[in-house]
């Protein structure tokens, strides 16, 4: 027979195994790390199919039934060290339910800086943790208008702050900035069209003939055809990934910029991510529908905030980790950033060919283009410059909507040396 | 024991794998090298069971693993390749509405007569992969393989899960169509986008990680009958190397067993400077990457990996 039997000391009883699994989900959670009750459940399932007679089978039961991305691998590991001491050390072996009981370790760094979970906190309160984020976390209660009916806020609209869309978003009191990041982030931003793979019914004959439709239409009025059905490929937006330099030189900026991610991420489902000295991808924490909130959020998750700039390296990052795999393949990509860095340009240049062979466009927003006599001379920003597709400034509101018409593609085509500048 | 909460496997496959040291030994006998911990995700997604989520870079064995699992079962593997725009008639099922045009008129030139439940009757029917897999009869389930689920859209994930939680489907026409042997589920994703939050809570997951040379070898000497052990090790040590290197295609398992062959086809029996080479296209795929591997040199390539 195949199925021998484990050693009787190895198999834990079914109650052991169960709690087991309740304090050890229990001290995931703890740490930050997403795992739903009925994943306790099955983790008891799991070790009863699975008697952890070692660490090693504890572990990748354990893994497999409570992990559900590859991000999350570092939290587990730190935590299941802690809980069952000594990780994959067999001389450990401690299965011991005791173990699990334990309280949730003190000690793992990952576990720390990883924000708790949403329900722990009051709506727009502020994480426990302490937060070294710049004034894009700062943001006071005062925002509590964010749900007047002005989803659709036109930029041409005339306002009282017409004064306020004119200045440029370094010389912006707090107060002022608020304002500004509570209308960026209702800019309608829509990517050019393109064709998808799916069909739609249409009238007319030059699209394709769909044999199915006609003959299903055929089978309701009887047996005859007597219309023709046609369909043509429908029109998809194009997708919009966005990529923010955080960097110092560029935070008076990058606190609007921001903005305007979070709303490109909740109304044109666009992919964000912000750099300095390294890419952190931050949809997943702009999606959050309190903007104050979801800022917070994706200030916790760059702790490199406000640091140097490696223009290079992070388009590497993204290409590896994001682009290639589908991100940016026939997608829109604005990169915002002063081409401020402190890397060789021929690396920028390389790096940015890469993008280029990958985005439908790229377009390049560089506040520093509006100082008088500015010329895309420095390192980076010239390596950058024959692979954007459109050079925009963005630095203050009215310049925005040149970034809008940029990603709409009626930009100016950069690249075919036509037009005056 | 036997009266869990919920069903388990079927006793069939219990007994063909009884824990997860069986399941590497016939893995293995099916040429396919699973490392403990794959093993046991494929244990738990075939005994608890669960559909499985399995990520890792291009090439690391995701779809392999499927089949093998499948052949190991001695059952049928129905795969299902995403892409953008998949709709249930190319998932589940479809009329075959040429068919039940030619069917009318074959009966109007014979003067026969010809009801709706004739055209309407299973030979008309279109099975795609997710049908087959839920059709099933047995005696063991069917392994359906979703690949690259992340290309969908999200409405579809969404439409299938609901499918496979229910292990049936209604036709309207036909009437309910349940599993007797409700598949295995596995699925790969790329990560071009976030699966919903509901796929990966009732999923099983597991990371696939970059296997070292001495397992690349191994699989490469299963893979290419042909090549001596001396070689396989040699060219596994070499891609070892190009992925240190910052490539943007690293080689991966396939271009180890492509490169093999290729080396076996010419009768190269050992990997050195000129013939790594002459033969570098097998591996490495990209322009940018072969001018940084070509700065290093051949000799920096073969240098210390027995050649």
């Amino acid at each position: 027979m195949a199925g021998t039997l484990q050693p009787a000391a190895a198999a834990l009883p079914a109650v052991e195994s169960a709690s087991l699994a309740a304090a050890f989900v229990t001290a995931l959670r703890r740490a930050g790390l997403s795992c739903s009750p009925d994943r306790a459940v099955r983790l008891a399932e799991a070790l009863r199919l699975i008697p952890p007679s070692d660490a090693g089978k504890l572990y990748w039961a354990c893994r497999v039934v409570l992990v559900s991305s590859r991000e999350q691998l570092p939290v587990f590991d730190a935590v299941f060290s802690a809980v069952f001491r000594g990780g994959f050390d067999p001389a450990a072996r401690s299965g011991s339910p005791a173990a699990a009981a334990a309280p949730p370790p003190g000690g793992p760094e990952q576990a720390r800086t990883r924000p708790s979970p949403a329900e722990d906190r009051a709506p727009g309160q502020a994480p426990p943790q302490a937060r070294t984020a710049p004034a894009v976390a700062s943001a006071g209660p005062d925002g509590g208008d964010r749900n007047t009916p002005g989803r659709e806020a036109v930029l041409a609209m005339a306002s009282t702050e017409e004064r306020l869309h004119q200045m440029s978003f370094a010389q912006l009191s707090d107060a002022e900035v608020r304002e500004i990041r509570r209308l960026a982030s209702r800019l309608l931003l829509a990517t050019p069209r393109r064709l998808s793979r799916r069909t739609r019914k249409s009238e007319h004959s030059s699209a394709r003939l769909d044999v199915r439709a006609t003959v299903r239409a055929a089978r309701r009025s009887g047996t005859d055809t007597t219309r023709l059905l046609y369909a043509r490929r429908r029109e998809q937006r194009r997708k919009l990934v966005m990529l923010c330099d955080v960097s110092g030189s560029m935070e008076p900026y990058a606190r609007v910029f921001v903005s305007l991610l979070q709303g490109a991420v909740a109304t044109a489902g666009a992919e964000a991510f912000v750099f300095s000295t390294r890419l952190t991808r931050l949809t997943r924490q702009l999606a959050l529908r309190d903007p104050d909130e979801a800022l917070a959020r994706a200030a916790e998750a760059a702790p490199d905030w406000a640091g140097g700039t490696r223009i290079a390296e992070s388009i590497r990052h993204f290409v590896d980790e994001h682009g290639r795999r589908g991100v940016a393949r026939g997608a829109v990509v604005v990169i915002f950033s002063d081409g401020w860095a402190q890397e060789d340009p021929a690396q920028v240049a390389a790096q940015m060919a890469r993008l280029r062979r990958l985005a439908h466009r790229i377009i390049w927003v560089n506040p520093r283009k509006s100082a008088p006599g500015y010329q895309p001379l420095a390192g980076g920003m010239a390596a950058a410059m024959p692979y954007c597709d459109a050079f925009v400034s963005g630095h203050n509101y009215t310049a925005l909507a040149e970034v809008a018409s940029a990603i709409r593609g009626n930009g100016q085509p950069l690249r075919k040396e036509r037009g005056n500048s | 024991m036997t009266t869990a909460a919920r069903t388990g496997a079927e006793e069939d496959v219990q007994r063909r794998i009884p824990d997860v040291a069986a399941l590497i030994s016939a893995l293995d006998r099916n040429d396919y090298l699973a490392d403990v911990g794959l093993a046991t995700a494929l244990f738990l997604a075939v005994r608890l069971p669960q559909p499985i989520l399995l990520e890792g870079e291009a090439g690391v064995g995701k779809t392999e693993a499927a089949k093998a699992l499948a052949q190991l079962l001695d059952t049928p593997l129905y795969r299902l390749q995403c892409y953008e725009g998949i709709d249930a008639g190319e998932a589940l099922y479809e009329w075959n509405h040429q068919r039940q045009l030619l069917g009318i008129r074959l009966a109007e030139v014979r003067d026969a007569s010809v009801t709706e439940t004739d055209l309407y009757s299973p030979e008309y029917l279109l099975r795609r992969p997710l049908l087959q897999a839920i059709e099933h009869p047995g005696p063991r389930p069917a392994v359906l393989l979703l690949d690259e689920i992340d290309r969908a859209d999200a409405e579809f994930e969404a439409f299938t899960f609901e499918l496979l939680a229910e292990a049936a489907v209604t036709i309207p026409e036909l009437g309910t169509i349940r599993a007797t042997h409700p598949p295995i589920v596995i699925l790969t994703s790329n990560r071009t986008r976030d699966l919903h939050d509901a796929l990966t809570r009732r999923c099983l997951y597991h990371w696939i990680d970059y296997p070292g040379p001495e397992r690349i070898a191994e699989i490469v000497r299963r893979r290419v009958p042909a090549s001596s052990g001396q070689l396989a090790l040699q060219a596994a040590a070499v891609i070892t190397k190009l992925r240190t290197l910052d490539l943007a295609k690293a080689p991966g398992i396939s271009e180890a067993i492509d490169w093999v062959s290729a080396l076996a086809v010419l009768g190269i029996g050992q990997i050195d400077a000129t013939t790594a080479e002459q033969t570098l296209g097998a591996v490495v795929k990209n322009r940018d990457d072969l001018e940084l591997v070509g700065a290093r040199g051949a000799e920096w390539l073969v240098a210390g990996t027995g050649g």
